[in-house]
């Protein structure tokens, strides 16, 4: 029913609200009725009296009364045990190239089985999924895929990896852990897109079953991360280090918003910082803003500007910087950083050719850092 | 300057000890409160002033707390009869929260009657949220259907509790139950969302009364209940102003707390700062010398 015909029907103009012409008025049909939300016990939280819960997940650390919902919006106190409400609950699954996420130095010209459910830790105003992230959990289409079919679809489907995307895979923790271990049962590697929220205990364990995390960045100043993501720049940090630490593969994007985090004494420090605390070789995009959500008055990011800030995180000595969100551009091209030459081509999310010999430069044998098999 | 009317009528034996209410008690409070709140003889005079014939009033309640601490069906019938009772169309009134799960379990029976009163929420099939974002300082929403295509004049009903974050939940903040992401503004003691929520103009040019159910007080530890901080007080705060009204719910919680021998909520970090904030903004007084309190005991 369209929402006009729904005020018409309260207006009393003679409609029936409902879809059938057998209309039970003492039960009215409501989204949540087949919304069917999980109910599986949350891992990462504490209980206190009273039926209150603090949930360790995020740095949010949310403590809730009976009933109450997290910031997220996906994680609820019922009767003081702390429930995840979208396990095996996608409200997204897709066959994407791997460099959509992207990911440029992991398995490269591959497909990743894509999931997301609804949710996010954080609200940041230039949300580019906001639909799908900044929403409670019965608020959004979604169906059952439990862990065990995601991997079977991800298989099925050809793809190499399964990828946790779209919003941000800490508030589905649970569901993105035991999907990952059975992804690895079938031979695929997992591959989280986050935004680096997460609290290091979780993080630790969820090292031990995925391959690859990149980490948006949203900027390097906390006030930008108070004002813009209502989050905190700190723990991101120590979320990267943390993979850096890691066997598991990092890239960092970030997106360059017009006056809001371009400015180029940020991006050095960024970069210096990047440099000598994580390392050379970790791949950074800088991805070009279009507006959206909240953060409509600002044009696209111009293409110079994504240059000028490349240039700076080269002189800064990173070895591996892209530019993202610009289809054509030939700084989407992976380069050996010894002998220059191309080592991957790409147009857009398209793997045009690969000149890569056992993970190293095919004309200088130089190694070139990522999961390439 | 005038002071801002805010009405307190207390309803001897309103609530029983098994916390049963008394539904003519409470039409009776509602009548003696409305005359007060207008300066009126009648009930029917004082609606008339505050409600044109032709307006499709919504009832907003809370009832994310449950059977226990949820705004009591019993007072929305009230309150939705006196109107009617005075010449409102029935048809033309919602008792409307979020959800219906949630009205369901306050004990609402729900209702899409076309010609008849109805009680429904926003998740209700045909209903739902505005697709398009309303970006207000620093709040960005859905707003329901409801609040933005149905209702002309609202009326907020909401229960009044402890709140471990806002410090209270009353009037104001019952319209985060109006847009889709309340989670999303719990932050620095709600402050100042609860606020810049209420100056949106889906919210503000649409307001009308705030009524607060402080019939049975979650005093401590809300929002949640626990029946060992909830006192049955018996009593209907009725104000045009929806920071006096709030600032007059928040001295009844404080009142209850200190004669239970617990900590005043600055002295627990959780003043309501966002009545300052409201009041700063124009949408009303929350300062004790500019609020007129009017009690009376039915």
């Amino acid at each position: 029913m369209k929402r006009r015909r729904f005020c018409e029907t309260l207006a009393g103009t003679g409609f029936l609200l409902g879809t059938g012409a057998a209309h039970d008025l003492h039960r009215v049909w409501t989204f949540e009725d087949v919304a069917n939300l999980s109910h599986v016990e949350a891992r990462y939280y504490k209980k206190h009296p009273d039926r209150e819960t603090e949930c360790l997940l995020c740095p949010r650390l949310c403590k809730l009364g009976d009933k109450e919902r997290g910031y997220c919006g996906v994680r609820q106190n019922d009767g003081g045990t702390y429930y995840t409400l979208v396990y095996g609950k996608a409200c997204s699954a897709n066959v994407d190239p791997i460099e959509k996420k992207p990911f440029f130095h992991f398995l490269p010209g591959t497909d990743a089985f894509s999931i997301a459910t609804a949710g996010c830790n954080v609200n940041c105003k230039f949300c580019q999924n906001w639909q799908i992230s900044q929403v409670r959990a019965e608020q959004v289409p979604h169906f059952d895929l439990p862990p065990v079919e995601v991997a079977a679809a991800a298989a099925r489907t050809g793809c190499r990896s399964v990828a946790y995307t779209y919003t941000e895979p800490t508030v589905f923790f649970e569901y993105m852990y035991d999907s990952a271990v059975e992804a690895r049962r079938k031979g695929l590697k997992n591959c989280v897109v986050t935004a680096g929220h997460i609290q290091p205990e979780p993080l630790q364990d969820l090292l031990k079953v995925v391959d690859a995390i990149k980490i948006d960045l949203k900027a390097f100043r906390q006030d930008f991360y108070k004002d813009y993501v209502r989050g905190d720049l700190q723990p991101v940090l120590e979320a990267i280090r943390m993979v850096s630490q890691s066997k598991v593969w990092l890239e960092i994007v970030y997106l360059v918003i017009p006056t809001l985090n371009d400015a180029e004494k940020d991006i050095r420090s960024m970069c210096r910082w990047t440099a000598k605390e994580i390392g050379r070789d970790i791949p950074i995009h800088f991805t070009r803003f279009q507006p959206m959500y909240l953060v409509k008055n600002l044009p696209p990011t111009p293409i110079s500007t994504l240059e000028s800030l490349r240039d700076i995180a080269i002189q800064e000595g990173m070895h591996y910087v892209y530019v993202g969100n610009v289809p054509g551009h030939s700084a989407e091209n992976t380069y050996c950083p010894r002998c220059r030459s191309t080592v991957i081509e790409r147009f857009g999310m398209q793997v045009k050719a690969m000149a890569m010999n056992k993970g190293a430069c095919r004309s200088c044998q130089y190694p070139i850092p990522g999961i390439w098999a | 300057m005038n002071k801002s009317k805010v009405v307190v009528i207390k309803g001897k034996g309103v609530v029983s000890s098994g916390a049963d209410l008394d539904r003519k008690k409470i039409s009776e409070m509602l009548s003696v409160g409305f005359r007060l709140l207008t300066g009126t003889r009648e009930p029917g005079e004082s609606l008339a002033r505050l409600f044109a014939r032709a307006e499709r009033i919504g009832i907003k309640v809370n009832t994310i707390g449950g059977r226990k601490i949820s705004t009591r069906p019993e007072l929305s019938l009230s309150l939705a009869e006196l109107l009617i009772k005075n010449g409102q169309p029935d048809r033309n009134i919602v008792i409307w929260d979020r959800t219906n799960r949630e009205l369901r379990e306050a004990g609402y029976g729900l209702s899409d009657r076309t010609n008849g009163l109805k009680v429904l929420a926003t998740d209700t099939a045909g209903a739902g949220y505005e697709t398009e974002i309303i970006s207000h300082r620093n709040i960005g929403s859905l707003f329901s259907t409801i609040q933005t295509n149905f209702v002309t004049a609202s009326i907020s009903l909401a229960i009044l509790k402890d709140h471990g974050l806002a410090g209270v939940t009353a009037g104001m903040k019952n319209y985060f139950g109006a847009i889709h992401n309340p989670n999303k503004y719990h932050d620095s003691h709600c402050d100042p969302f609860i606020a810049e929520l209420f100056e949106s103009g889906p919210i503000k040019d649409k307001h009308r009364l705030s009524l607060l159910d402080a019939l049975v007080v979650q005093y401590h530890r809300g929002p949640s209940y626990h029946a060992q901080w909830a006192e049955r007080s018996g009593a209907l705060i009725f104000s045009l102003d929806p920071v006096a009204a709030d600032a007059v719910g928040w001295r009844l919680i404080e009142t209850l707390r200190s004669r239970k021998g617990l900590p005043s909520l600055k002295e627990e970090d959780r003043e309501p700062v966002y009545l300052g904030t409201a009041e700063k903004l124009g949408l009303g007084r929350a300062g004790g010398d500019s609020i007129e309190v009017i009690e009376d005991e039915v």
